[in-house]
């Protein structure tokens, strides 16, 4: 057994080995740093101080995005940039005076850059002239020996051809800022830099990952007068300087149709709202359009204050998208939904009638119907027709509403539709239990009978809309909404293709919901009496239903008030869904018109005219003898006209 | 009582806290010249907060020393277990946080559990090897348990992601089961075992982009491209300082913010800049002094758990010194270890504080009880 001492003595040769590999590593050290500082001193001196090693980014191409019909959408052009480096600017005076001549600028204002740019390190080249024209960048080029330290810098603009149309839809790329880097980078564990441009919104957003590509990078030499070649590694003095080539990014192929794009964004003009159309049978997006819109061009360089400044001041928010980004009550279009539970519940079938005076006295308060003098007598086909209040508030009030929330939600009201873009908002379907859990509130009947015509807490948006309206077309099929039909790598190999996802398939309890449903969704518009009748459209055979989305909670003495007679901020939004054609449906379609009073002049005219472009563009047959079944419909108006009264007409207002 | 004084300095052994204190002098003056030009990015007051933390690490040493190395002895398992708990922390909020996590936010105070995760592992090592197996020779079935001390706080580390701690805690464990006369044959074996396997998994058991993703898990921040390119603008600073270097506050890597981490991993560059090659000597002499004096403490006492504490100590600091030398001088691939003294940073500061004072109790022990 050894004492405590002896066990450090029989350590003591495993100590002084250590002293030796201590001393060897530290002559190691010291012998590369004799290998860099006095061997290869000379070179790696010359390196500093002229900063003659210079790694710059390649940017990798960002992929090209394509509508349904092979149309180029995005696309990026090469712009040019003037550039200056103070580091290599000599005879200061005379090469800024050269500059400013060429650019037509004033010398003082590339003196004030300058100055503004003073406290960066003078090798960083800084940004005198941006899109520089073909002329301007020929000069600079020719007159470079004239010209130290100034060149021209090429850079990959992201164009969206279409500027504004679709806007919302495409999204925009623009450069990391300092804020947003460290989230990024947790975000999607990459290694972004600063000034890296990354998608912020929509399509560019979401597909970003296939989008982007990798960018490369080369090692360039720079002389003493600024100017660049590639770097030749002859010496082999570095590891692992490699130039690298970047990867494009794929190319994307979307859903949407062009040509209805430029359609919707037409109808739109001069409204403040959004439509949206999708194949009833896939859930693909056809057509998403939201005005007023933004140029997405604006953003991918340095985006103007100017620009900025009138995007957010401008009061209709131009960059707030109105299909997924937003809800509202979905007024009259929610009746729909009302009819098919109650009929489902077994509350009310096609022959029920109820007795429309214009209102109905219920509790303490008094519902009205938009309708003045009432509707009379009115079953289920003719409520929808007239979108009479009075109807479905007496069907509503037969059940609970957690029974109405129960088809709304069904049909894909109150949840996001998980649409594969950014800030999909879900809208409400409220029930009993939310009700008590968010306001701490029993349920009152009385708000029953004002969520059953897309009033009081109700909050839908276009998308969720459209898929229900495509669901009552289909035959209650729920597909998730998509925009993007495939992923191709640049040699046009396909990378990921999107398929239709069935979400649900509705059971109908009753065979002849929705066959009822229809037919009263097919008179508002093709029935003399129909509240969109005028909005018919010509060969397409819509059916649809009009709405009106109450901005204000407006008092019952103003409830007959003309709405263009309100100022535009408490005019009510005018809203339309709908499907085409009525006898084989392919596509439905949701507007909303903010402030437009009536979902039938406002709304349904813009449905018309994306419905219209998709008919003739794809089923030109079906468009064709539509125009003939439009036609034996007008005239059996005609006669009816002739053989009644002339009193006779359509409706003209709504509710 | 002043006679009583003076008799306690001339026996109290300054040595450590002064050998400290001279790189530290080196080290101030060089992340002063690194960063002195960055008042744009904030850091050119780095050098008044490492002030602070000098301060903070010398107080932590003299309030050490005057503890009894028992003491140290009869915490080692606590501090151990303190230390990976810490760590453990730092993964759960990690892991919550979805990100690479190495910090622990307490208040305005932020640290880095790995750091003192170095000392707890050489203070349960040094435990271990005290009460078990004194005097034998170490094989194969002596390291399980040593094994699986230094396996779990590596692993965690490790999962951070943070390799190059991970490894120093192997290498830290390594040195330690040397000193403690580990057999020629086993550490032959181990050798060929550690090298065949790393060799064979890296070529044979990897596909290219899963040594791609091996890099940018190494630190994922680095240039993923894995170009070097932080690596060759170390190597420049370092040449371009030939014998003498450019003097004081005249490194232009620096100052034209070539480095990205000039004021942390890359100080030994920006110094080699500014002071060439005979700078560098300079401050190599130091550290080693440092170390050989350590190592001749650990001869010299008559504890063998204070003998290979000590080991254990100048494990840590020997392998923080070497690694990032021969990192930035390209020797190494670049992880993110620090230069002990020299680069900024409270926690590896602090380490150091708590490691001289150590050192410095067991050497007063010797002195006053002899």
């Amino acid at each position: 057994m050894f004492g405590e001492e002896e066990l450090v003595k029989i350590h003591k040769d495993r100590a002084t080995l250590l002293s030796y590999i201590i001393t060897a590593a530290f002559g190691l050290v010291l012998s590369r740093l004799w290998y860099l500082q006095v061997y290869k001193g000379e070179t790696l001196h010359n390196y500093s101080i002229q900063n003659r090693l210079r790694k710059e980014v390649v940017w990798a191409p960002r992929g090209l995005i394509y509508s349904r019909d092979d149309q180029l959408i995005v696309d990026n052009i090469p712009r040019f940039d003037a550039i200056l480096t103070p580091q290599f600017l000599m005879e200061k005076e005379g090469a800024l005076n050269k500059l400013a001549k060429i650019l037509s600028m004033e010398p003082t204002a590339i003196q004030a850059i300058l100055k503004k740019n003073s406290n960066q390190a003078t090798y960083r080249p800084i940004i005198v002239k941006k899109n520089i024209t073909f002329d301007e960048l020929a000069k600079i080029e020719t007159q470079n020996a004239d010209l130290p330290g100034i060149s021209v810098d090429t850079f990959i603009s992201r164009e969206y051809r279409d500027k504004e149309i679709g806007a919302h839809l495409l999204g925009y790329i623009s450069e990391i800022s300092q804020t947003q880097l460290p989230k990024l980078r947790e975000r999607d564990r990459m290694d972004y830099r600063l000034g890296d441009f990354i998608g912020q919104f929509g399509i560019e957003e979401q597909l970003d990952r296939y989008l982007r590509g990798e960018n490369g990078h080369e090692f360039v030499e720079v002389d003493a007068r600024g100017r660049r070649k590639r770097y030749i590694n002859t010496d082999n003095l570095f590891k692992g300087i490699e130039d690298e080539k970047p990867i494009s990014g794929m190319n994307v192929k979307l859903t949407i149709d062009r040509d209805m794009q430029v359609a919707a964004f037409n109808a739109l003009e001069g409204k403040v709202g959004g439509v949206i159309a999708i194949d009833i049978d896939s859930g693909e997006v056809l057509t998403m359009v939201s005005r007023p819109s933004f140029d997405p061009s604006q953003f991918s360089r340095g985006l103007s204050p100017e620009y900025w400044r009138s995007l957010v001041t401008n009061k209709e928010h131009p960059l707030r998208d109105r299909n997924i980004q937003e809800h509202f009550s979905p007024g009259s279009t929610f009746k729909a939904l009302t009819g098919i539970a109650a009929f489902e519940e077994g509350e009310i079938d096609e022959n029920t009638e109820v007795f429309c005076t214009g209102k109905w006295s219920f509790g303490r308060r008094s519902y009205h119907c938009w309708k003045k003098e009432g509707h009379g007598a009115t079953n289920l086909v003719k409520a929808i027709r007239e979108s009479c209040n009075v109807y479905f508030q007496k069907a509503a009030n037969r059940m609970p509403i957690d029974a109405l929330a129960k088809y709304a939600k069904a049909f894909g009201l109150g949840a996001r539709t998980g649409i594969s873009l950014p800030r999909e908002v879900a809208g409400l379907i409220p029930t009993s239990e939310w009700k008590k859990k968010r306001l701490g509130q029993e349920w009152q009947p009385g708000e029953t009978l004002s969520c059953a015509i897309g009033q009081s807490y109700v909050l839908a948006s276009t998308i969720q809309l459209a898929t229900a309206y495509a669901a009552i077309a289909n035959g209650g099929k729920i597909y998730r909404p998509f925009v993007v039909k495939d992923v191709f790598d640049t040699n046009g190999d396909l990378v990921k293709t999107y398929t239709p996802e069935l979400l649900s398939k509705i059971e109908m309890k009753n065979p002849k919901t929705l066959k009822f449903i229809r037919e009263g969704l097919f008179q508002v518009v093709n029935n003399p009496k129909g509240t969109a009748w005028y909005r018919r459209g010509q060969g397409i055979l819509m059916a649809g239903k009009t709405g009106t989305s109450q901005v204000k909670g407006a008092s019952a003495d103003k409830v007959h008030q003309k709405c263009e007679l309100m100022d535009y901020e408490s005019r009510h939004h005018g809203l339309f869904v709908g499907f085409a054609p009525y006898d084989n449906p392919k596509i439905a379609a949701a507007v909303i018109v903010e402030h437009g009073c009536h979902g039938s002049s406002a709304a349904a005219p813009v449905a018309e005219a994306v419905i219209t472009q998709y008919m003739k563009k794809y089923h030109p047959d079906m468009y064709l003898q539509n125009l003939e079944k439009d036609k034996t419909i007008k005239d059996n108006w005609i006669k009816s006209l002739r053989a009644t009264a002339p009193a006779a007409g359509g409706a003209h207002g709504e509710e | 009582m002043s006679q009583r004084l003076l008799e306690f300095l001339k026996r109290y052994d300054f040595s450590f806290i002064g050998s400290m204190s001279a790189i530290f002098l080196v080290g101030i003056l060089n992340l002063y010249s690194a960063t002195h030009s960055q008042s744009h990015e904030g850091l050119d007051s780095l050098y008044k907060s490492q002030l602070i933390w000098f301060g903070v690490a010398v107080g932590v040493a003299v309030a050490i020393s005057f503890l009894n190395p028992k003491t140290f002895e009869r915490f080692s398992y606590v501090g151990y277990i303190v230390t990976l708990f810490l760590v453990f922390l730092v993964m759960l909020m990690g892991k919550v946080g979805m990100g690479a996590q190495r910090w622990l936010v307490l208040g305005p105070i932020r640290m880095q559990p790995s750091e003192f995760m170095k000392m707890g592992l050489v203070l349960a090592m040094s435990r271990f090897f005290t009460r078990v197996s004194p005097e034998k020779e170490l094989g194969f079935k002596d390291l399980i348990f040593p094994g699986i001390i230094v396996m779990v706080p590596a692993i965690m580390v490790i999962a951070q992601p943070d390799l190059g701690t991970g490894m120093l805690l192997l290498f830290i464990f390594s040195m330690m089961i040397f000193y403690k006369r580990l057999k020629w044959n086993t550490i032959a074996t181990l050798g060929i075992i550690a090298l065949v396997s790393g060799v064979l998994m890296y070529n044979f058991g990897l596909k290219e982009y899963q040594r791609k993703r091996i890099h940018t898990f190494i630190d994922p921040y680095q240039d993923a491209k894995g170009s070097g390119y932080n690596a060759i603008q170390s190597e420049i600073a370092i040449g371009s300082g030939r014998l003498f270097g450019k003097g004081f506050k005249n490194s232009s890597q620096a100052s034209l913010n070539y480095l990205p981490e000039n004021h942390t991993d890359f100080v030994f560059a920006i110094f080699n800049e500014e002071h060439g090659f005979f700078g560098s000597v300079f401050l190599i002499i130091l550290y080693i002094v440092f170390f050989m004096r350590l190592i001749w403490l650990a001869t010299s006492v008559q504890r063998f758990y204070d003998s290979i504490l000590v080991i254990g100590i100048m494990s840590i600091f020997f392998w923080h010194a070497f690694i990032n030398m021969a990192m930035v001088s390209g020797l190494l691939p670049i992880v993110g270890i620090p230069l002990p003294l020299m680069s900024y940073g409270g926690s590896s500061m602090l380490t150091f504080g708590v490691g001289v004072g150590m050192a410095t109790s067991i050497s007063n022990t010797r002195n006053f009880f002899n």
